[in-house]
């Protein structure tokens, strides 16, 4: 759970998902779920010129097997947080 | 009986003069006409003349239960019982929605058309005792089956109105409805039987508990028979029929159908009883009124200028049973007396009216459907699917919250971010985080919600929470493995999806034999040059202080007067945190033996030099006593030559900066490290600062240490303390002695590379630190040695000056309030420079 737990707090940041298909997202985090599937409104892509035809792409949902990286904002993670909920995490759960 | 379209109600009619000679004959004009005494009478033309008899070979001993076996009877297509309707049944709890059917069915012309029904009333007539299919024509709604009833007691009525059809038959329809009429009183009367004492005189205008449907219209019907000014002769008449309705008329025949109809219809019971006072009332010239005033359906369908006179006395009656009526405006008759605008202005507002009625009775067909508990019910099952889909947001701060969500339930806290329940108090982890980053921890006081009484709310609160805890406690065994079965079946859900990967973990605590501990003790295979063990090692100590924050949060709290078992608990509670404590301190190895020469740094300082040891610090100092705290102070004090940021924070020649990751590793130790050992000192006694700078005078190389950041602001600490505690006027005069000896001592080494210690780049505003060490120096100066420090630092100070002034003004005020600190510490001040 910590990395949906992690997702969370991200929403409302800005942030750039780069999908398996190259295609990089940049826009604002609206919700994540479990599964790592991610709404993101106010879009833009990064490359435009080579995916034209997504300019016109407002908002969109992403299926969360199909990203590869999500660009995180600096500022808005907490890293010493972050570490005590991995050690946490390695405490009780082992997965994730 | 009417399965071959015969007329089988024949032979029971023709029956009854005979047998029933009774009271119920005599009100009856046209039975004289239509039976006489015997089958054979001739005194009109007869149906029964031409009727050739057959009928009467027929065997009919069971005809009774025709009914039963077809669905049919006199008349019972039109009043199909409602007792198997039970959205009707539900609706029944407001009558308004029976009246508003009434309403609109009075406005709609009936569908199968009142026209065609009086154009050949024959045809009509003989409707009713054709198939018994006939309801199953119908459509089955009960609006369709409420026009149905004023279409077939209409035509009846009106037929006899107009005297245009046969009077036999129209004695056979009187008849006809005077058995319904009978057979529903029976059917009350058994009912009351049943229901009350069998002594009890029952009257049919109060049916029982039984025929309760029939029970909230019947009212309008008592009134009625009251109000009308019947004959004297009657009287008597009326009352008994009334209560035995059962005449001996109608003796076998009618009394076997009773169940028929008492299963049948129930309903109808409204309208059966209706019908009495027509039946009695026959003898009198116009029965039709009375029909019409309490079949509202027809009052506007079939008010002619001949019922006009009858419905005079119905404004009192129909107030009682039909408010809808009573609430119309203007009531039909004196609709009449308005002229034609008025009239139509009124019908089409009435239309309207009826329409929008017709609206509402639509919309709220499902009205009552559900009762409040269903309501609840649903609401419940609702909740417990979003509490586990997204979380109980009661739970934000519980133990398996922290534990699956730790970082979102403490960053939010700290952030600020969208809390799931703005009323949780900020919980000790966020504190302990929160200092940390030293934001200001804000709304932590107790803001506990205060709920609502709302006592629904809370149970269904409590609901949820039980659902939640139960469905957590499911998850613990998500696979079946079933006999036979190839795989395992695994239950999954949004919360805790299915596990790709299954393996069993073995305990982390106290098990020495886990393979990578195999083999070694922790103390004997620790190295501090081994990059694995030490951040291992760092794991563990922090592994054992977050279970000291976990712990600190189960306090707990002991007031005056506590009762003896919370007392208990604090002690065992204490006894934990000890154990926890002294875990801890091992895992620092701080106490390990320190080893002069060792080819690799002291444990604890190979502990430091990893950014995540720094980190640790100011958490493991808010849990450690004072002593500990000395020990770690001198540890770092007694190493303070090879610790990373001062060993590899001194500039080689030719160096302007530092490589980054040591700036990085400096900044953090000074902003990590530094304030949790300032705090320490700024309480500690002179004896030991003295000790403390004996140490470095001993072990370290002052001169090197000062061209750092970290060396110079431990020195700072140590005089600046030192310089504070003379001012509090504290120590005794040995300790100042040993004090100013020690104060000497690293003046003099210090004096000759004080020009050394500054950032070589003047333009950097990094310098501030190297200012506070002077200006810390200074102040315990002896004016001899305040000399000898300004014309050490001379240069720099001119030189500082000068550029400041060539600076932006901000930076340069703030490059001279530096200088400014170091003058003042010893008498001058920076305008005195010019």
């Amino acid at each position: 759970m910590l990395f949906f737990s992690f997702f969370k707090t991200l929403v409302d940041h800005e942030v750039t998902v780069e999908l398996k298909n190259d295609i990089s997202l940049r826009g604002t985090l609206r919700s994540v779920d479990q599964f790592l599937n991610i709404k993101l409104d106010g879009v833009s892509v990064v490359e435009e010129d080579r995916w034209p035809h997504l300019a016109s792409v407002k908002n969109v949902f992403i299926r969360g097997s199909v990203v590869r990286y999500v660009h995180l904002p600096g500022a808005a993670v907490d890293t010493a947080l972050l570490e005590d909920a991995t050690r946490r995490g390695k405490w009780c759960r082992g997965l994730f | 009986m009417s399965f071959f379209g015969f007329d089988a109600t024949l032979p029971r009619d023709r029956g009854h003069p005979t047998n029933a000679p009774g009271f119920g004959q005599a009100p009856d004009p046209f039975a004289g006409i239509s039976r006489g005494l015997e089958d054979n009478d001739d005194d009109a033309i007869d149906f029964e003349e031409t009727y050739d008899g057959l009928g009467d070979n027929l065997d009919e001993t069971d005809d009774a239960f025709n009914d039963d076996t077809f669905g049919g009877g006199d008349g019972s297509q039109k009043p199909v019982g409602k007792d198997f309707d039970f959205f009707g049944q539900t609706a029944k709890v407001s009558d308004a929605i029976n009246e508003e059917q009434l309403l609109f069915n009075r406005q709609q012309p009936p569908p199968k058309s009142v026209s065609a029904i009086a154009a050949s009333p024959r045809e009509t007539q003989a409707k009713p005792l054709k198939t018994g299919y006939e309801k199953y024509k119908q459509p089955g709604n009960i609006p369709d089956l409420q026009v149905n009833e004023s279409l077939w007691g209409a035509p009846s009525k009106k037929t006899t109105a107009t005297a245009k059809v046969g009077e036999e038959e129209i004695t056979h329809q009187r008849h006809h409805s005077a058995s319904r009429k009978k057979m529903m009183s029976l059917e009350e009367v058994e009912a009351a039987m049943r229901s009350k004492k069998p002594v009890a005189k029952v009257a049919p205008r109060q049916p029982p508990t039984a025929a309760a449907p029939a029970q909230q219209q019947l009212p309008s019907a008592i009134p009625l028979q009251q109000q009308v000014p019947a004959p004297p002769a009657q009287q008597p008449q009326m009352i008994p029929q009334q209560q035995l309705p059962q005449g001996p008329r109608f003796p076998q025949p009618s009394r076997t159908e009773m169940p028929v109809y008492a299963a049948q219809q129930p309903p109808q019971a409204v309208h059966r009883q209706s019908v009495t006072p027509t039946h009695t009332g026959a003898s009198r010239p116009p029965p039709p009124p009375r029909q019409i005033l309490q079949n509202p359906n027809r009052q506007q369908q079939h008010s002619g200028p001949r019922n006009l006179p009858y419905q005079q006395p119905a404004p009192s009656v129909i107030p009682g049973g039909l408010p809808p009526h009573a609430s119309l405006a203007p009531l039909p008759q004196q609709l009449l007396h308005l002229s034609e605008e008025e009239r139509t202005a009124f019908l089409i507002e009435d239309a309207k009216r009826a329409k929008r009625n017709h609206k509402i009775h639509l919309l709220s067909k499902d009205n009552g459907l559900m009762t409040p508990q269903d309501k609840n019910f649903i609401t419940r099952i609702q909740l417990q699917q979003l509490v586990t889909a997204t979380g109980n947001p009661n739970e934000s701060g519980t133990d398996a919250a922290l534990m699956e969500d730790f970082y979102y339930q403490v960053h939010n806290q700290i952030r600020g971010g969208p809390r799931q329940n703005p009323h949780q108090p900020l919980n000790s982890f966020a504190q302990t985080y929160l200092f940390r980053t030293d934001g200001t921890p804000g709304g932590v006081a107790g803001r506990r919600q205060h709920r609502g009484g709302d006592n629904h709310m809370q149970r269904m609160e409590q609901q949820v929470q039980r659902a939640v805890e139960a469905s957590k406690a499911r998850p613990k065994n998500n696979q079946l493995v079933l006999e036979g079965s190839l795989g395992k079946i695994s239950f999954s859900n949004a919360k805790t999806p299915k596990p790709l990967l299954n393996f069993k973990r073995t305990e982390i605590s106290n098990d020495p034999n886990r393979p990578h501990h195999a083999g070694r003790g922790p103390q004997s295979a620790f190295s501090a040059g081994d990059r694995k063990s030490v951040l291992h090692a760092i794991e563990q100590a922090y592994d054992t202080l977050m279970q000291i924050e976990d712990h600190e949060r189960y306090m707990p709290l002991l007031t005056d007067g506590s009762d003896p078992t919370v007392v208990q608990r604090h002690m065992e509670w204490k006894q934990k945190m000890q154990n926890l404590n002294k875990k801890l301190w091992e895992e620092l190895k701080i106490m390990d033996p320190i080893v002069p020469d060792a080819a690799s740094p002291h444990p604890f300082i190979a502990f430091l030099s990893y950014a995540k040891g720094k980190k640790a610090i100011p958490r493991i100092f808010r849990h450690i006593d004072q002593d500990q705290r000395v020990i770690i102070l001198t540890m770092i004090v007694v190493f303070l030559g090879s610790l990373d940021v001062v060993r590899f924070a001194q500039l080689q020649p030719g160096e302007l900066q530092l490589p980054t990751a040591v700036r990085e590793e400096v900044e953090l130790f000074s902003q990590a490290v530094m304030p949790s050992l300032f705090a320490y000192v700024n309480e500690a006694p002179l004896n030991i600062v003295v000790g403390l700078l004996g140490i470095i005078w001993e072990r370290v190389n002052v001169q090197a240490i000062a061209k750092t950041k970290i060396g110079l602001g431990i020195l700072t600490m140590f005089f600046s303390r030192g310089e504070l505690i003379r001012q509090a006027g504290d120590g005794d005069e040995r300790e100042w002695e040993s004090w100013s000896a020690m104060y000497n001592r690293i003046f003099d080494t210090l004096e000759s590379c004080l020009g050394q210690i500054f950032p070589p780049s003047i333009n950097s505003a990094e310098d501030m630190y190297v200012w506070q060490f002077l200006a810390a120096l200074g102040v315990g100066a002896t004016p001899e040695q305040q000399q000898r420090l300004v014309m050490a630092v001379k240069d720099r100070v001119m030189e500082t000056v000068n550029q400041s002034k060539t600076l932006p003004p901000e930076m340069g005020t703030q490059k001279l309030g530096n200088v400014n600190l170091f003058m003042r510490s010893i008498g001058l001040d920076v305008g005195l420079l010019g």
